[in-house]
């Protein structure tokens, strides 16, 4: 899933303290799995824009309401009343949303509230981690099941390279080395053999390399 | 292909969940009171609000309050733990604490507009239950009662030491305080017959109880210094001279026997013996009234059947035969005698306290059909005769019982002459209760909590006389008493529409209550849920709320508590000790279930000040974890309210130093 941060504090009323009538727009999908922006949150950080208003003396009024996926219109539609009159949303979604509300909502502000970081997993409870770079090319069949692109800090295809050291990576002696990872991986798996054949250069074209994507499946258009 | 209907998800999914299932306390209760509800406003300190809830089903709650056979107490799921709540006890404090507190009820003020009138016959709990549900619903009932005051059994049966009069008293005026009319000295029969009484009435109730003593045909129960168990009961009830004598022998094992018992006791400075068929297990007296009797004093003599009375011209003693079996293999009372073992009990008095039954002597042939047995014929659903327009309640149609059971069947037998009557009433809802504590969350995660005992005077003093043996439970007590109630099925209540397979639940709860599917369904076993609040707090798509405090309920008493400023504590109503006592309080089962924005939301709302109590580190309180939840939404709210440039110790933590709750003692 899309994994974001709220971005602090100090830059969200920078966005916030110039407007009148705020409505906070939460989604309940991956911004609120990651406990970042779901309803709860959404509702917590009206609470601190209050606040906050409150003892700069800056009148006006911050509300909140959740749609289960900004990046869709459709439920972006359902909150149209309650948009009325604003002149900022501010998005606890992740980019997408906000991009999405100004799409919708063309006459009113809009501000993201959120950082995105990642495509990534939970690794425990508040803990995420990072799986993939949407490049468009997935290759992980030939790598044990594990991206190198995404978790390697050189995005090599034939690692490891010498700053692997007792299988930590040389950035930080936190981070794991992906490349022996794989190597361990694929030993398990009785093909380290397979490591030996280099892998060829990668279309990059199909990542963002290649300028904004859309996708299209044809034939199956209402 | 059936796999893949995960892609297809729809996102409007039906909201589910455990909603209808109750604590097993209520779903035992015949009238289903809301036991957790009043139980948990005794814990948070209103007694005058508990009593209100108990109000709600039970016209009758302090009298309730002091003799009830609480059924409740045998489900109840603590029982599973350690011991059930004292829930009787608590329905007392309630109505003791309403009224230490002078809170003034006032009954409501029913319109009698319809113009249809109700005859009631006998003003027991089961009659005076009838005309309270009737008046609430406009119907003008009129309770005919043959004795001098109204109360029947409650009355004459039960004694001043268990159930003091002005208790009952105080009951009764609620009800008539609601326009029900009682009639007393009226002996129907003799005073107005049941024919006129159809006649002039749109329906009439028929809830007599049973009011005469059997006996048994013994030699020698014609001497003088035998008697029956009822017209003892209802002499000493009336303050009348009773001629005991020294050695007092009474026949029977049930609770009528060891009232009389009792009162003997009391009444005489000699040596009181109980004589009964049954063995000590078998008793059908409740094992705590057995208590009582033997606390003072009284010998209960198991396994003895009477053969004689012995005496010439007064009675001596009680010839008995030891009893082999009681019941036979249906479980049918067909008591088998062994008729060469006898002994003798030595006495001057006898009384036969073997059972009772009803004095139907007021059904005309014409009446209402009577059995062979001499008992009505009876229509158990409708609680109706066989004449139309006359119904039956109470331990004249259901044989004897509790009186809690009079009261259920008063108040049904009242929603079905509301149908005749043309009402369009609907059938009490018959609530489904949830299952059993599991194993491991009750050996293993559930602290123990002693129950708090109802206090008594001391043996020697209370046979003395026939004031109130139980003393009532102090405010702390109670309150500590309460607080031991495990909320069963008060716990999460989420709403799958509002889920989105986050599995934070699944990730955070102590108790492993939420479990999720690989299609990502969401199901939280009320069984397993204690209702700590920690699954509410972290939700991201708030489609948790709590049953038992909601956070609309919760956000409430926010507002309220932090409104015109000032410090705010949230406190816990577990230890009953107040880390802030100046500030205004918002109590919870556990400042756990505090969410950051509820923290922000006393400050938003006017709070200049918050503290929030929580356990000590190495002491996990109630629920497992709490205190961890708490630590972490203080100290996240603490670094957002930095966030704001706002002073961080505007929310302040405070570790509870005492917990009387937890602890063995009384407070």
């Amino acid at each position: 899933m899309i994994v974001t941060k709220p971005k602090p504090f100090r830059k969200i009323k920078q966005f916030t303290d110039p407007h009148e009538n705020i409505l906070v727009v939460g989604c309940n999908t991956c911004t609120a799995v990651c406990l970042a922006g779901g309803e709860k949150e959404a509702e917590q950080l009206a609470a601190r824009i209050r606040l906050h208003r409150r003892r700069q003396g800056l009148g006006g009024s911050v509300e909140t309401v959740t749609v289960l996926r900004q990046c869709e219109h459709e439920f972006n539609e359902e909150i149209a009343e309650m948009v009325e009159g604003r002149d900022l949303l501010l998005s606890t979604a992740c980019s997408i949303g906000p991009q999405a509300l100004a799409e919708r909502y063309t006459g009113v502000r809009v501000a993201p509230a959120m950082n995105t970081n990642m495509l990534g997993m939970v690794k425990e409870h508040h803990v995420w981690s990072e799986y993939c770079v949407a490049c468009g090319d997935c290759g992980i069949y030939k790598t044990g099941g594990i991206c190198p692109i995404a978790r390697c800090a050189k995005q090599l295809f034939n690692g490891p390279c010498g700053g692997s050291q007792g299988g930590r990576c040389e950035i930080s002696p936190d981070v794991d080395c992906v490349w022996q990872q794989i190597h361990d991986k694929m030993v398990s798996l009785g093909l380290e053999d397979d490591l030996k054949k280099i892998m060829g250069p990668k279309n990059w074209s199909w990542s963002n390399h290649g300028g904004p994507r859309t996708l299209k499946k044809e034939g199956f258009q209402p | 292909m059936s796999d893949n209907h995960t892609l297809t998800r729809s996102f409007l999914r039906p909201i589910t969940g455990d909603a209808h299932l109750r604590p097993p306390c209520e779903v035992t209760c015949p009238i289903h009171t809301d036991v957790q509800r009043y139980v948990q406003l005794v814990a948070e300190g209103r007694p005058a609000a508990a009593l209100a809830v108990v109000r709600e089903t039970n016209p009758l709650p302090q009298v309730i309050g002091r003799i009830c056979a609480h059924p409740c107490e045998e489900d109840c799921r603590r029982g599973q733990v350690d011991e059930p709540i004292a829930i009787c006890n608590l329905k007392r404090a309630a109505g003791d604490g309403a009224g230490d507190a002078g809170a003034v009820t006032v009954p409501p003020q029913p319109e009698f507009a319809g113009g249809r009138q109700v005859a009631i016959i006998g003003s027991g709990p089961s009659g005076l239950a009838a005309a309270h549900d009737l008046a609430l619903l406009g119907v003008k009932p009129v309770i005919f009662e043959q004795q001098p005051e109204p109360g029947g059994f409650l009355r004459t049966g039960i004694l001043n030491f268990r159930l003091p009069k002005h208790i009952l008293d105080e009951d009764i005026a609620y009800i008539t305080g609601m326009g029900v009319e009682i009639r007393t000295g009226v002996s129907i029969g003799r005073d107005i017959t049941l024919k006129e009484l159809d006649e002039q009435y749109d329906a009439v109730l028929i809830a007599v109880g049973l009011s005469l003593s059997r006996s048994i045909p013994l030699p020698g129960a014609d001497l003088p210094g035998v008697c029956l168990a009822i017209p003892f009961l209802e002499d000493v009830n009336a303050g009348r001279d009773v001629d005991l004598g020294k050695e007092i022998i009474v026949i029977g094992g049930g609770n009528v026997a060891i009232d009389v018992a009792r009162a003997a006791r009391r009444l005489s400075a000699g040596k009181v013996t109980m004589v009964c068929l049954e063995s000590d297990q078998e008793m059908p007296a409740h094992a705590w009234e057995i208590k009582d009797a033997r606390d003072e004093g009284i010998d209960i003599v198991c396994g003895q059947g009477p053969k004689a009375i012995l005496g010439d011209g007064r009675v001596e003693g009680l010839e008995v035969k030891k009893c082999e079996s009681v019941f036979d293999d249906s479980g049918r009372f067909a008591p088998t005698f062994c008729e060469t073992e006898l002994s003798t009990i030595a006495g001057d008095t006898v009384i036969i306290a073997i059972g009772q039954m009803s004095d139907l002597s007021f059904v005309p042939g014409n009446g209402p059909e009577l059995d062979q047995r001499g008992l009505l014929v009876f229509d158990r659903r409708r609680w109706a005769t066989t004449r139309p327009g006359i119904f039956a309640s109470g331990e004249v149609v259901t044989g004897p019982g509790a009186a809690v059971n009079a009261l259920a069947s008063g108040r049904r037998a009242a929603v079905s002459i509301a149908r005749y009557l043309g009402l369009d009433i609907k059938d009490y809802p018959e609530p489904e209760a949830i299952g059993e504590l599991p194993r491991r969350v009750r050996e293993e995660q559930v602290r123990q909590a002693p129950r708090r005992r109802m206090p008594t005077r001391p043996e020697d003093e209370r046979v003395s006389d026939f004031n109130e043996v139980e003393t009532g439970m102090g405010e702390v007590d109670a309150r500590c008493e309460a607080s031991r109630c495990l909320l069963c099925g008060g716990g999460a209540r989420y709403s799958q529409l509002k889920c989105i397979s986050c599995l934070t639940c699944v990730r955070v709860c102590p108790y492993g209550a939420p479990t999720a599917d690989k299609d990502g369904l969401v199901g939280i076993d009320a069984d397993v849920c204690q209702a700590c609040g920690i699954c509410f707090t972290q939700c991201p798509a708030k489609a948790i709320d709590l049953e038992v405090v909601s956070e609309q309920e919760l956000a409430a008493r926010i507002d309220a508590a932090a409104a015109g400023g000032g410090t705010l504590e949230f406190g816990c109503w577990y230890p009953q000790t107040r880390v802030a006592p100046e500030a205004r309080a918002v109590m919870l089962p556990c400042t756990g279930r505090l969410s950051v924005t509820m923290l922000l939301r006393a400050l938003e709302a006017g709070a200049e000040k918050v503290y929030v109590a929580v356990c000590s580190e190495d002491d996990d309180g109630h629920f497992v974890h709490g205190h961890r939840q708490t630590r972490a939404a203080v100290q996240e709210a603490r670094s957002l309210l930095e966030d704001i440039d706002l002073e961080p110790d505007l929310i302040e933590l405070k570790v509870v130093a005492e917990k009387k709750c937890l602890k063995g003692a009384a407070g």
